[in-house]
């Protein structure tokens, strides 16, 4: 174990997503990360009582929708209140394994870079074959627009040193937040590594309409470029 | 062909300016991206092009049809609509923005006590 001594925060931003908070807190918390802060993005549901139950006072609330990106960026702003050395950012559907984290972070704890890309098409077996396509469109676009290669810009399982998210600074609120942090880390030359992780596409994690699907990375492909022109 | 002055000024200062973009692109610099790059290749090279070819700024009038007083109003107005609804998307981003910091901070407020 590499973390005993370092002080992890895993970021949860969570949008309706009352039905299985508080089973990815208690999946997160089994894993052995205690520092856990969600941020409830504004919605029409519970989520954020339901988490509250678990991690109290950590469990944040925007009052209206900001997108996944406003909400990411509200808990690593939490996070460095709370003077974290490291910080996860995770989804809250559950897709993402727990397990994965100590991947993430033990580069970082042995200062081999400032931050880990939890990256799902190395090993790609298991995900949709519309989902690689997509993604590998993303890839091309944050390439093009942003200058660097990765080999999945649209993941959301990151982990970054403190000094990553003390330079890291993005605008975008929607699902383009992805990619902007791929601009960042070019723009700062942060070291970053690659991490194969493990995917569960569940019926609950594919049936949420407010997911990355075509319309929306069109969307997201628009708000790239209006960032750079605008 | 009878060469004039602000031709080879032209010339040169894009000439310049392109290689600053690809020097900047290669070595990384802040802010420096691949469609920046594309995009100062494509200005600058098509200043260099109508001041070396002046008779091409004629011929591509001629094929886009913006010959005549009325297509200039036209023209014209269209620009204007366009800074318009640049300006307005402008100001939306901006106030996203705000709206985002505004809802930040109050979640951040009960942490922050």
């Amino acid at each position: 174990m590499y973390e005993k001594n370092v002080k992890i925060f895993i970021v949860i931003p969570a949008f309706n997503e009352a039905q299985i908070i508080q089973s990815v807190i208690k999946e997160i918390q089994s894993a052995g990360y205690q520092n856990i802060i969600v941020v409830d993005d504004g919605s029409t549901d519970d989520t954020q009582k339901q988490a509250a139950k678990l991690i109290g006072e950590k469990a944040l609330r925007h009052k209206i929708n900001r997108g996944k990106g406003g909400a990411t960026k509200t808990g690593i702003e939490a996070a460095k209140i709370f003077d974290a050395e490291i910080i996860v950012t995770i989804d809250g559907d559950g897709q993402h394994d727990p397990k994965d984290i100590g991947k993430l972070t033990e580069p970082i704890i042995k200062n081999h870079c400032d931050v880990v890309l939890g990256t799902r098409l190395i090993n790609s077996s298991g995900m949709p074959y519309y989902k690689i396509i997509a993604n590998h469109i993303g890839n091309f676009f944050t390439w093009l627009l942003f200058g660097l290669w990765v080999t999945d810009s649209q993941s959301g399982f990151r982990a970054y040193s403190r000094h990553a998210a003390e330079l890291i600074n993005t605008k975008s609120d929607r699902y383009e937040y992805d990619s902007e942090v791929i601009r960042e880390i070019h723009l700062y030359k942060l070291s970053y590594k690659e991490i194969p992780i493990a995917v569960r596409y569940t019926a609950y994690s594919m049936g949420k309409t407010q997911k990355q699907g075509f319309i929306n990375g069109l969307k997201t492909l628009y708000k790239m470029i209006w960032n750079i022109i605008s | 062909m009878k060469v004039h002055l602000y031709q080879i000024a032209v010339s040169l200062i894009a000439l310049f300016m392109i290689y600053q973009g690809i020097e900047n692109f290669i070595k990384g610099k802040k802010n420096q991206t691949l469609l920046k790059l594309f995009t100062r290749i494509i200005v600058w090279g098509g200043m260099a092009a109508i001041a070396i070819f002046p008779d091409l700024s004629a011929t591509i009038a001629h094929i886009i049809g913006i010959e005549g007083n009325i297509n200039a109003v036209i023209l014209i107005g269209f620009l204007f609509i366009f800074l318009l609804i640049f300006k307005l998307l402008s100001t939306i981003e901006r106030l996203e923005q705000d709206l985002s910091a505004i809802t930040r901070n109050e979640a951040l407020k009960e942490i922050k006590k």
